[in-house]
């Protein structure tokens, strides 16, 4: 009897210490949390893939410009924003509506310590502290997996989700991998790659809006391939471009936009006698890209 | 778009710029940058289902009756000096018939 008892205070007791033990207080504990190293040692090409991707450096996407500068400057100073704080340790995690997309899994684990150290890393242009933070295998795989959580219910702990169920997974942490509704669906990806404005926070602004694009030009136009089709093929998790390769980059959009070129040289009539010599270019420019090109 | 004469000088060069343009609606400046973007006030990016037609017209000098047309096409990624060469095509124009 006593040892049923003890178990059963074990199992309430834990799930609300694991609440509050869920919150990282610095950039250090958040990285860690969410730390998908361990997936490489069996999934070795699909993390390669992943760590070349923009996907594996949310902060500083292009050449290593660490983008979430402005927001980092004390108020008033030049270039500072609607987001800045006159001083580095008033930073908060909502003062970085940005982590909606670049990196969820601060909102929903992170106390404003790590809002106040990435500040003061951003202002010591400390690179290899930002870049820390990452959309690793893990957001995707079960943080960003549900989104009808009324009927689902959330995420839960030490499960990933995927397109298919795979009921023993060989993982020490993640010992299942259940079936997500909507990892093979455009609308998976249109969580983070933007409709418009983003009108929820109390300041206003839009970043990506390429899933609105994608909704109201290509679907209505008749499109049906989905973000994963075009990007993912074969289980690809580069999801190009990267825009760090710049001949494979180059390569990609001219494969996705054509360009047609006709001329004509002719002399125009005015009026009777008067010609006037000309040249006359006319371009076509067509994609086969699902949305808007380019976005931002 | 530029073209030149068969000896090289510029005559003629036009740009055609395509992308979403937003403010901050609050003045009427366009805003580069998430954090002091609002929306979209015009869009001239590419779409899927829609061509982007493009008609270039101009005069030619005094005596000029041949050009070399150059069209490219290139992309601009966060700012303008990161561009990413996409097509290139050139043209022989003539206003005499072979
Ligand atoms: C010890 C080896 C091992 C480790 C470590 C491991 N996996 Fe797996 N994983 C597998 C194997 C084997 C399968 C394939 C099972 C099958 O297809 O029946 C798999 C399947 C998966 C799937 C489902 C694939 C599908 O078809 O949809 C996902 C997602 C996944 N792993 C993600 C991860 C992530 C994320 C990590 C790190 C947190 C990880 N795995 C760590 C071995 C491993
Ligand atoms: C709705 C989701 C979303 C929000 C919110 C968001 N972004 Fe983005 N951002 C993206 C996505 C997705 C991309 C890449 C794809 C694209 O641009 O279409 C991107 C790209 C960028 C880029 C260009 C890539 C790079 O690494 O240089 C910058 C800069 C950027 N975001 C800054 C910000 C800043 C600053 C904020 C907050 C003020 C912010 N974003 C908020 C989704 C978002
Ligand atoms: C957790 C949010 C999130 C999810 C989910 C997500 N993305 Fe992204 N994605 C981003 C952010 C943020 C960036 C830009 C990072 C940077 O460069 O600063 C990005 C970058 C990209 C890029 C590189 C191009 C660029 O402009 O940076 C592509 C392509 C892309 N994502 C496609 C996809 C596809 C396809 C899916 C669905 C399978 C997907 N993403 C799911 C947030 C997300
Ligand atoms: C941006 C979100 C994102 C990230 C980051 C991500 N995945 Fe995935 N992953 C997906 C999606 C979406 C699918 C399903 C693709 C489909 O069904 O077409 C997928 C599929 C898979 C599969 C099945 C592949 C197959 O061949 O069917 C495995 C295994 C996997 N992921 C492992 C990982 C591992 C390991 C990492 C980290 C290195 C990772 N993923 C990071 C979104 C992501
Ligand atoms: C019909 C195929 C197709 C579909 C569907 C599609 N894409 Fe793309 N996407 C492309 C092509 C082609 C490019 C341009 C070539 C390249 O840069 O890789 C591209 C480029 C991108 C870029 C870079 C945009 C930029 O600003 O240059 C992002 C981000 C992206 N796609 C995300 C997505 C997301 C998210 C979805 C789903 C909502 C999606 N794509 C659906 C084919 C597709």
């Amino acid at each position: 009897m006593r040892i049923i008892l003890l178990l059963l205070i074990a199992a309430f007791v834990m799930p609300l210490s694991n609440v509050e033990a869920q919150k990282a207080k610095t950039i250090d504990e958040l990285a860690k949390m969410f730390d998908a190293s361990q997936c490489k040692s069996c999934h070795a090409e699909i993390y390669a893939q992943w760590e070349k991707s923009h996907h594996a450096r949310p902060l500083m996407g292009v050449k290593g410009g660490l983008m979430l500068t402005p927001l980092a400057l004390k108020k008033g100073e030049k270039g500072s924003t609607a987001f800045s704080e006159d001083d580095p340790k008033k930073m908060k995690i909502s003062n970085f509506p940005c982590f909606k997309c670049h990196l969820p899994q601060a909102v929903t684990h992170a106390e404003d310590s790590v809002a106040v150290e990435l500040t003061e890393a951003l202002l010591a242009k400390d690179s290899e502290k930002v870049a820390k933070l990452q959309i690793t295998c893990i957001v995707c795989h079960n943080e960003k997996a549900i989104i009808h959580k009324r009927e689902l219910g959330g995420p839960e702990k030490g499960v990933l989700y995927s397109a298919k169920e795979v009921t023993s997974h060989p993982d020490a942490t993640f010992k299942t991998v259940k079936k997500s509704a909507i990892m093979n669906n455009s609308v998976y990806c249109g969580q983070c790659h933007g409709l418009g404005p983003n009108l929820e926070f109390d300041q206003a602004f839009q970043c990506a809006n390429l899933y609105g694009s994608y909704l109201h030009n290509y679907v209505s136009g008749g499109g049906t391939q989905s973000c994963q089709d075009c990007h993912m093929k074969k289980g690809d998790h580069l999801i190009a471009p990267n825009f760090n390769d710049e001949k494979q980059t180059s390569e990609l959009l001219a494969s996705a936009l054509s360009l047609h070129v006709e001329t004509l040289g002719y002399e125009w009539l005015r009026k009777a006698n008067t010609y006037t010599p000309k040249v006359v270019v006319t371009t076509k420019i067509t994609s086969n890209a699902g949305h808007r090109i380019p976005d931002g | 778009m530029t073209a030149k004469t068969a000896d090289g000088k510029e005559i003629g060069k036009e740009e055609r710029h395509y992308h979403p343009q937003a403010t901050n609606c609050r003045d009427t400046k366009e805003k580069y940058g998430a954090q002091w973007k609002v929306a979209n006030i015009r869009d001239t990016s590419i779409q899927p289902h829609q061509a982007k037609k493009e008609t270039f017209e101009f005069d030619l000098p005094e005596g000029v009756r041949t050009a070399d047309i150059t069209v490219d096409l290139f992309y601009e990624a966060v700012n303008p000096d990161n561009k990413y060469p996409i097509h290139t095509i050139t043209r022989r124009v003539s206003l005499d018939k072979e």
